[in-house]
């Protein structure tokens, strides 16, 4: 369909500009997308205790579903139309032949929304592991775009094999233009959750769109009052049922009685399947019981079995010990607010992994405990903190990393940079070195050379210098980490201690300055 | 953009008040043999530089028509031209025009930098020039790295920039900067910019890979940037407090005389960089500047 191509182009024209495109301020990227989204505004404002005024876009999501019914999933979702698109391709190659009568309970996806909607209340961010938008956000950022890079880099090196040299060059060019980062911890993961996403629309059309989408289903619920409501006309049906058989979202078209004006995202297919042209969406105003909104049961007992069940599962994503204690290699990028803020409202997007421009910004994997699954961390061993870059901070669509300008996030520490002597090249080695201070970005210089006497295998004493780190200087950038010779395990790395964000993980006390520039207050 | 207009502006008047550098050229050609060595101070970067290698004899004496001439700058940082981490814009610009005015076919500017790569060629301003003065900016690319028999006496072989090395001329285009192992880092260490792989092992001997790496190169001409030049914190600095104007360029056929005069501006003796004695044993060049004619001007 027309419409979901160019918002599906739009999005990822979007996600694509979301880097270092040559300028320094970016200006509004696919996080305009986000403010859209009725259930990551809802879920962020409630755990976050937090009015977000970027939210008020949400709202002509929620006019639009209240006046015509879920046409956002079916018109303007990004992922609704890959999944659209791979039902149809499954269709077509008959790997998918739907019944004639899907009767499999609908009532999947409204549990999930209650389970978030309860965990926002307790202050846990759960939307975005399933919300559709951080959802393809972070698997095409961190997984699928890196995947085509890689591809592209390894068709670019053919090319140059079989003497394509002008075509191989354009091709690396371009790639080295449009900052595609390529290594990612959890690539491997985000993708293969992608592929079996898509690859479960090879049992059911949209199958996350029935079965699993929070946001569907937070938009399903307001879409009982809507405008649109399907109408078969009596004269011309002939009851053949291929309405009801191709619905994408087994909404239910025949009988007219059963379709379910919560579960229709408007894609037509009945309309233009049926062989009589019997089915139209007349306007008319036509309150429908909350029953007949889906086919699912949304008995008042299971709701609240339901939010029972996130009440007590609610405090199993606590016992972690990053409540207590920060973790050590969890460096949050610049501007990121206090851990239980950042939790609050980081929706794994992983936008400020596609925007950072050395690659260095990685989802967490166990750091920050289970709800801070696919949250950023910087890991500096894959790349650094590039000094007068603040992109991170300005493509974050909720706000976990507050909005810096370069000058703001200067004045930033990450964490702090700390000397392995017992494996610096110097100090162990009696060798030069110096390569981490010549990379520290920051004047005057956080890593001074100092003479270092060390005594070398033969009982001779070598005299070179070696780094220390100046604490009040260092901001935590990670570069010496990052270009330190010893490969494995590098001499100088940085931990978390001393970042700005957290009043507690701290290490210079300068008590008679009191609290200065804080530059979240 | 408007301190690149402003320069361009100065370049332009100071052009037209010269009318241009061949007759320069000309009239140095006819005074007998051409000195290896051209000092040039001035307001405008562009016109220092054009005035420096007229001082030469001109491009044309460096360039056959038809070459494919690489141009090595320093980008090697994410730092505005103020800082002078990289070299000023304007004078790899002239540089690109020069060689496109003396025929070549091809200019090509390009360097492995250190911090992101498009952060450094977009912010030292060097990209925008280039483009303007019709030369092509090439990124590293992965599958242009070789590894290559450099016959150092301590490299035997290393990954280098097929992009560099490709080409029938070089000319090192280096920035003068602080440095806290070499002391200095000029036209020798330059050449860290033009190959790959873990370069950062060369300062465990950062002095003999420099040798060994000039010794490889081979540039036809080596024209040091010391428009701006960093004193302190190099070598990428980050304040223009650590930086100073001295408004030279310094170009010249012998790349260890370069070095040498670039000493003079930190008020060091060549002697004081221990690469410069190891180049001269080498036989790359002369640093005793009495043993060198060297041509200073001020315009």
């Amino acid at each position: 369909m027309a419409s979901q191509t160019a918002f599906f182009g739009l999005f990822l024209y979007l996600l694509l500009g979301a880097h270092y495109t040559g300028e320094d301020y970016i200006g509004s990227t696919v996080q305009r997308f986000f403010h859209f989204d009725p259930l990551l505004a809802l879920i962020t404002i409630v755990s976050a205790r937090l009015v977000y005024a970027y939210f008020a876009f949400a709202l002509i999501t929620v006019a639009a579903t209240v006046l015509f019914g879920r046409v956002f999933c079916g018109w303007v979702c990004p992922l609704g139309a890959v999944h659209q698109f791979s039902s149809f391709a499954f269709k077509r190659t008959k790997v998918l032949k739907p019944p004639r009568e899907d009767k499999a309970s609908l009532a999947p996806k409204y549990y999930i929304l209650v389970i978030v909607l309860v965990g926002a209340v307790l202050g846990l961010d759960l939307a975005g592991y399933l919300d559709p938008l951080s959802f393809l956000t972070r698997s095409l950022a961190v997984s699928v775009l890196p995947a085509l890079a890689q591809a592209l880099a390894g068709l670019s090196g053919a090319l140059y094999g079989i003497g394509a040299v002008g075509l191989a060059r354009s091709v690396s060019q371009a790639l080295q233009n449009w900052t595609i980062n390529t290594t990612f911890v959890q690539g491997f993961s985000v993708g293969l959750l992608f592929l079996g996403a898509i690859g479960l629309n090879a049992r059911k059309e949209r199958f996350w769109c029935r079965y699993l989408c929070p946001t569907g289903a937070l938009l399903g619920l307001l879409s009982r009052w809507n405008l649109l409501k399907l109408r078969i006309d009596g004269e011309k049906c002939i009851k053949c049922g291929l309405c009801t058989q191709h619905c994408e979202t087994q909404a239910h078209p025949y009988p007219n009685e059963t379709w379910k004006s919560g579960e229709c995202v408007y894609c037509m297919n009945c309309a233009s399947i049926c062989p009589t042209a019997a089915i139209g969406f007349p306007l008319g105003a036509r309150f429908e019981k909350l029953a007949n909104v889906s086919n699912v049961d949304l008995s008042r007992r299971k709701l609240i079995v339901t939010t029972l069940a996130g009440l007590a599962a609610a405090p199993f994503f606590r016992l972690t010990p990053s409540r207590k204690r920060a973790s050590l290699k969890l460096i949050r990028p610049p501007g990121s607010l206090a851990e239980d803020k950042f939790l609050a409202k980081c929706v794994k997007c992983g936008q400020c992994m596609r925007a950072c421009p050395t690659g260095g910004l990685q989802p967490v994997l166990a750091e920050a405990g289970p709800e801070g699954i696919y949250t950023p961390k910087l890991v500096p061993k894959i790349g650094y903190c590039e000094y007068y870059c603040s992109l991170c901070t300005q493509v974050c669509p909720t706000g976990a990393i507050k909005k810096l300008t370069v000058e703001e996030k200067n004045k930033v520490k990450m964490g702090s940079a700390w000397v392995n002597k017992s494996r610096c090249i110097p100090y162990v080695l009696g060798r030069p070195c110096i390569v981490c201070e010549e990379h520290c970005p920051v004047s005057p210089k956080a890593i001074k050379l100092v003479e270092v006497e060390t005594k070398l295998p033969d009982g001779t004493v070598a005299v070179q210098k070696g780094p220390v780190v100046d604490l009040d200087l260092c901001i935590g950038c990670g570069i010496c980490e990052n270009k330190c010779p010893v490969m494995d395990d590098p001499a100088i790395f940085v931990t978390s201690v001393g970042e700005t964000r957290s009043p507690t993980n701290r290490l210079l006390l300068d008590i008679s300055a009191g609290a200065a520039d804080d530059p979240y207050k | 953009m408007k301190r690149r207009d402003f320069m361009t502006g100065v370049a332009a008047a100071g052009l037209a008040l010269r009318f241009g550098p061949r007759p320069l050229a000309a009239q140095a050609a006819s005074m007998g043999p051409l000195p290896a060595l051209a000092a040039v101070e001035g307001e405008s970067p562009a016109a220092i530089t054009r005035e420096a290698i007229a001082v030469l004899g001109g491009m044309g004496k460096f360039v056959a028509k038809g070459d494919k001439v690489v141009i090595k700058p320093n980008i090697g940082w994410d730092r505005t031209p103020e800082m002078a981490a990289c070299t000023n814009p304007e004078v790899v610009k002239t540089l690109v025009e020069l060689v496109l005015e003396a025929g070549a076919k091809k200019a090509v500017v390009i360097d492995n930098t250190t911090n992101q790569a498009k952060r450094c060629y977009v912010r030292s301003g060097i990209q925008e020039a280039v483009k303007q003065a019709g030369g092509d900016m090439l990124f590293v690319d992965d599958y242009r790295v070789k590894k290559a028999a450099l016959k150092g006496e301590w490299i035997k072989e290393w990954e280098i920039l097929l992009d560099v090395v490709e080409s029938d001329k070089i000319i090192n285009v280096p920035i003068a900067k602080h440095h806290s192992l070499c002391r200095l880092t000029l036209g020798g260490k330059n050449w860290l910019g033009a190959v790959g792989g873990a370069r950062n092992q060369f300062h465990q001997d950062l002095d003999k890979a420099v040798v060994d790496l000039a010794a490889f190169f081979k540039p036809r001409l080596t024209v040091l940037d010391a428009y701006r030049i960093l004193v302190r914190n190099g070598p990428q600095g980050g304040r223009v407090s650590d930086t100073e104007l001295r408004k030279t360029v310094v170009a010249g056929t012998d790349p260890v005389a370069v070095d040498a005069f670039g000493c003079s501006l930190f008020d060091l003796a060549p002697r004081d960089l221990p690469y410069l004695a190891l180049a001269r044993e080498r036989g790359l060049g002369e640093f005793d500047l009495e043993k060198v004619r060297v041509e200073k001007r001020k315009i």
